[in-house]
């Protein structure tokens, strides 16, 4: 699975760490097992809602401050969403856009 | 020197800080690379350099100053804290949640002001925190209510009772946060301490936008637009007055003292935690609210 995050970490880009975790069948790099833990939980609410059996690919854009707006696509669906986590990683808001 | 993160002690400069922080960034540690990314960068850097970074997000000639305009960053910035958001405008959600919660918070405040006092023979720290207490818990018969009771009386004008308040155990951010600041306010110096606490009354400083914030704690407008229970403009006016006088008063003794004990870089470093602390208890006001507004429907 690809993110826009290109250069570090999947969920948000830094490039400190180093810590890797299977989504989907993928090997992820994440900067963290925080961010591992929210990308593996993200990626479950969205294929429970979309009924979804993989994601391509997630757009990201914000951060854990203000929460991520994103997009998920499968194929040529999409599907946008936001959300937010405590900094242990618990979600606090995860909303269909 | 102390460490921003998890606060353990470190004989030496900014080199061992610097050492110390980049041996945990090598173990994946995820409170230090929190930290990291949040304050100093995202980028991967040399040892060397991170060194530089580190000591320049302490550096300052004015404690009072760095304080505030840390805590702007991190609560007031163009991507203000979801809670203060909610708080431009609040609904029956919003300030149910920060009754329920706050009242945990309070009741860990007086004790922490205390642990304060306990820390130190300085009657002028005693004097200030006896001052605070009486205003925040105690109130003054017959001239004026404590915060604390503006509180619960903004919860009940919404339709909690105060059994309910009471009964309710704080959600775990904010259970965990309080725990912190019990653990510095009796483990660490007073001036820490002070620091923990008192830097966090900034949040309802009606100051904070002249400093360069973004937003206020709330629009003002709600104070005479009749959108919220008297109750609440009670409670929150209180506030909007008393912190400006609270916070600022603090931090210029948290400078005098952190200053004559050589103590600044420990203060800063327990500032950054708290405050770590305070955004998670914030989100459990907001986790609240929600809480309570399901069990509506």
């Amino acid at each position: 699975m690809k993110t826009n995050n290109t250069e570090g970490c999947g969920l948000c880009n830094a490039t400190w760490g180093e810590y890797w975790r299977e989504i989907d069948g993928d090997n992820m790099y994440f900067c963290c097992n925080i961010c591992a833990d929210i990308f593996e939980t993200m990626v479950k609410k969205v294929k429970e809602i979309t009924g979804w059996k993989k994601i391509d690919y997630v757009e990201l854009v914000g951060n854990y401050s203000s929460g991520r707006e994103c997009e998920a696509r499968n194929g040529e669906d999409a599907f946008r969403y936001y959300f937010r986590t405590y900094s242990n990683g618990k979600f606090i808001t995860f909303e269909k856009r | 020197m102390r460490c921003p993160t998890c606060l353990l002690h470190i004989r030496g400069g900014y080199a061992e800080l610097s050492d110390h922080i980049y041996n945990m960034l090598g173990k994946t540690d995820s409170n230090h690379i929190m930290w990291i990314n949040r304050y100093v960068t995202r980028s991967r850097t040399s040892k060397k350099e991170l060194e530089g970074l580190v000591k320049r997000v302490f550096e300052t000639g004015d404690l009072k100053e760095w304080i505030i305009q840390k805590f702007i960053g991190k609560f007031f910035s163009k991507s203000p804290h979801q809670f203060l958001v909610k708080m431009q405008k609040p609904d029956r959600w919003t300030l149910l949640g920060y009754a329920y919660e706050h009242h945990h918070f309070l009741k860990q405040w007086v004790k922490s002001c205390s642990l304060i006092i306990i820390n130190t023979d300085f009657e002028e720290i005693h004097h200030y925190e006896i001052d605070n207490i009486i205003s925040e818990w105690h109130g003054e018969k017959g001239r004026f209510p404590a915060h604390h009771e503006l509180l619960l009386k903004m919860g009940q004008s919404y339709g909690a009772s105060l059994d309910d308040i009471y009964r309710t155990e704080p959600l775990e951010p904010t259970l965990h946060a309080i725990q912190t600041w019990d653990h510095i306010c009796r483990n660490f110096s007073f001036v820490e301490g002070m620091a923990a606490m008192h830097s966090l009354e900034l949040i309802a400083n009606r100051k904070m936008k002249e400093y360069g914030a973004s937003i206020g704690y709330f629009d003002p407008v709600i104070l005479r637009d009749g959108s919220v229970t008297r109750e609440t403009v009670d409670f929150l006016r209180e506030g909007y007055e008393a912190d400006v006088s609270h916070s600022e008063v603090a931090l210029a003794l948290i400078a005098k003292y952190s200053s004559m004990l050589n103590l600044q870089q420990e203060v800063q470093a327990v500032f950054f935690k708290s405050i770590e602390e305070f955004d998670n208890y914030l989100n459990a006001r907001i986790e609240r609210g929600a809480i309570l507004e399901n069990k509506q429907h």
